[in-house]
């Protein structure tokens, strides 16, 4: 490889940069799979106050993922956050019944501010490793998704705590970053 | 950078026999003795002797430190006492250093080897209860939890055992359970010690986090502050405070309550500077929390930092 290579390799692309947000409930596994997609130690996640925010490479982005805290005290703040945003990501904690319909109509309420109004949603039905976890389909029929219509959209099952379908779920993100 | 990080440390450990051997030729003297006998008692000399412990080459000293790496996780209090005098023997006879001609060696010495193995269970016992996961249906656990809001608010019963008050004193939702996450047991136990040993501090701190435009979530705070106290203890960043918390109060070795009053210096000293840092809302929690961390480790690069926990109320 030439030195002029190199440093084009070097030189960051403001093009190929993306903003992603990762929102959901309180407990639902933003921060995990933050630090899956980051390769950090997952062991001693805490509680987010306030927000986390890291880069990570895939598929020659450069995703600067936020991760917002999911209580309800700061639920207000969400919005905040919404300008300049190329995909939504929603993590739904499959084991959590009693408030399926909270999360879902915090996501439709959100998804109806202007901001949001093009950006393509991918829904993260988590931990699947749990043997009550409602599945995907479970989660997108309760929350009746098919509203979704008219809107670039997927929900896919994963489990942040062993990352297994974050990889699926970026690679959809990746092929539909908001143009 | 790379030279200085790679290139350096490798020549230096080259050249390091022959600078002990020059040193120990002029002033008759081991390594350890000069540190023991030339170093300022607690971090400066615990910290210079545990170095020369770890980088020994004789074999004597690399199966000692071996043999009470591997004991220290599990020891009793009279069992960590014992490991002084044994390394002392090992050592004198490696370095043939006769105790009637230095009567103070093996004491000196001793003292910062029950320092030394003393942290190394206490970065044991911190990750044990850590890795205790928060169980509701563990009396002890459930108790623990209840036994905190009573402390923390006397006047106010709670109405259930899943109910909305959770949130007055800063958890996420209606049932705390599920907010120690990756702390498990200890961000209670530290909540719960904070709020027991420091009661008129941890009401006045909880006063603080109620403020409508200043305020922050109580309970989410303080086990992000036991992730950052574990932290210190687990990069060895700690080690400045206990060593020198040992000499300065004449124990043999730290202990979980000493990490304990660690974790409530932190959350004193956070609240204030949260208070002082005149955030707009929670989002700015992040920033906040990661200059207070700044501050926190570049005190504890100087030798002679010890945290105080002098948490006195100025009652208005």
């Amino acid at each position: 490889m030439g030195l002029l290579s190199l440093l084009r390799k070097l030189r960051p692309n403001p093009e190929k940069e993306a903003r992603i947000l990762l929102l959901g409930l309180d407990n639902a596994g933003k921060t995990t799979i933050l630090k899956q997609l980051a390769s950090e130690d997952i062991t001693t996640v805490t509680p987010t106050a306030g927000f986390n925010i890291k880069s990570v490479a895939a598929d020659g982005f450069k995703l600067n993922v936020w991760d917002i805290g999911g209580q309800w005290k700061i639920r207000p703040y969400w919005k905040n956050y919404f300008a300049n945003t190329d995909v939504l990501i929603y993590v739904i904690d499959c084991t959590d019944r009693t408030r399926l319909p909270e999360a879902g109509s915090e996501l439709f309420e959100m998804l109806m501010d202007n901001r949001l109004k093009q950006v393509p949603v991918l829904i993260f039905a988590n931990k699947q490793d749990m043997p009550d976890a409602m599945s995907a389909a479970e989660v997108a029929e309760k929350m009746s998704l098919v509203q979704l219509q008219g809107r670039t959209w997927e929900i896919k099952a994963c489990t942040a705590v062993d990352g297994t379908g974050l990889k699926e779920g970026m690679d959809w993100v990746c092929k539909n970053m908001k143009k | 950078m790379f030279i200085l990080d790679r290139i350096l440390p490798f020549i230096f450990s080259y050249i390091r026999p022959f600078i002990k051997w020059f040193l120990h030729a002029f002033t008759r003297l081991s390594e350890l003795q000069r540190i023991c006998y030339g170093a300022k008692a607690g971090a400066s000399r615990t910290s210079q002797v545990e170095r020369s412990l770890t980088l020994s080459k004789r074999p004597q000293i690399r199966r000692l430190v071996l043999d009470l790496d591997e004991a220290a996780p599990y020891v009793s209090n009279a069992e960590l006492l014992d490991f002084a005098p044994r390394a002392a023997r090992i050592v004198m006879q490696a370095k043939r250093i006769k105790n009637n001609v230095h009567p103070d060696f093996a004491r000196l010495f001793g003292t910062c080897v029950t320092s030394i193995w003393g942290y190394r269970r206490l970065m044991h016992q911190v990750e044990q209860l850590r890795a205790e996961k928060y169980d509701s249906d563990n009396l002890d656990h459930e108790q623990k939890l209840l036994r905190l809001w009573q402390l923390l608010m006397p006047d106010t019963p709670l109405t259930g055992r899943v109910t909305k008050q959770w949130q007055d004193i800063g958890f996420q939702g209606d049932d705390p359970k599920t907010d120690f996450r990756g702390m498990g047991m200890l961000g209670l136990e530290n909540l719960l010690y904070f709020a027991t040993a420091y009661n008129d501090a941890a009401k006045h701190v909880l006063l603080h986090s109620m403020h409508p435009t200043l305020g922050y979530t109580y309970a989410i705070v303080g086990i992000n502050l036991t992730s950052m106290a574990f932290n210190l203890v687990k990069t060895g960043a700690a080690k400045t405070h206990f060593y020198n918390l040992v000499v300065q109060h004449r124990q043999d070795f730290s202990t979980v309550e000493d990490f304990h009053k660690l974790y409530c210096y932190l959350f004193f000293e956070f609240d204030r500077f949260w208070m002082e840092s005149d955030p707009r809302n929670i989002m700015d929690f992040r920033e906040i929390y990661q200059s207070f961390e700044i501050t926190k480790l570049e005190a504890l690069h100087n030798d002679s930092t010890i945290f105080k926990t002098n948490l006195v109320v100025e009652s208005v």
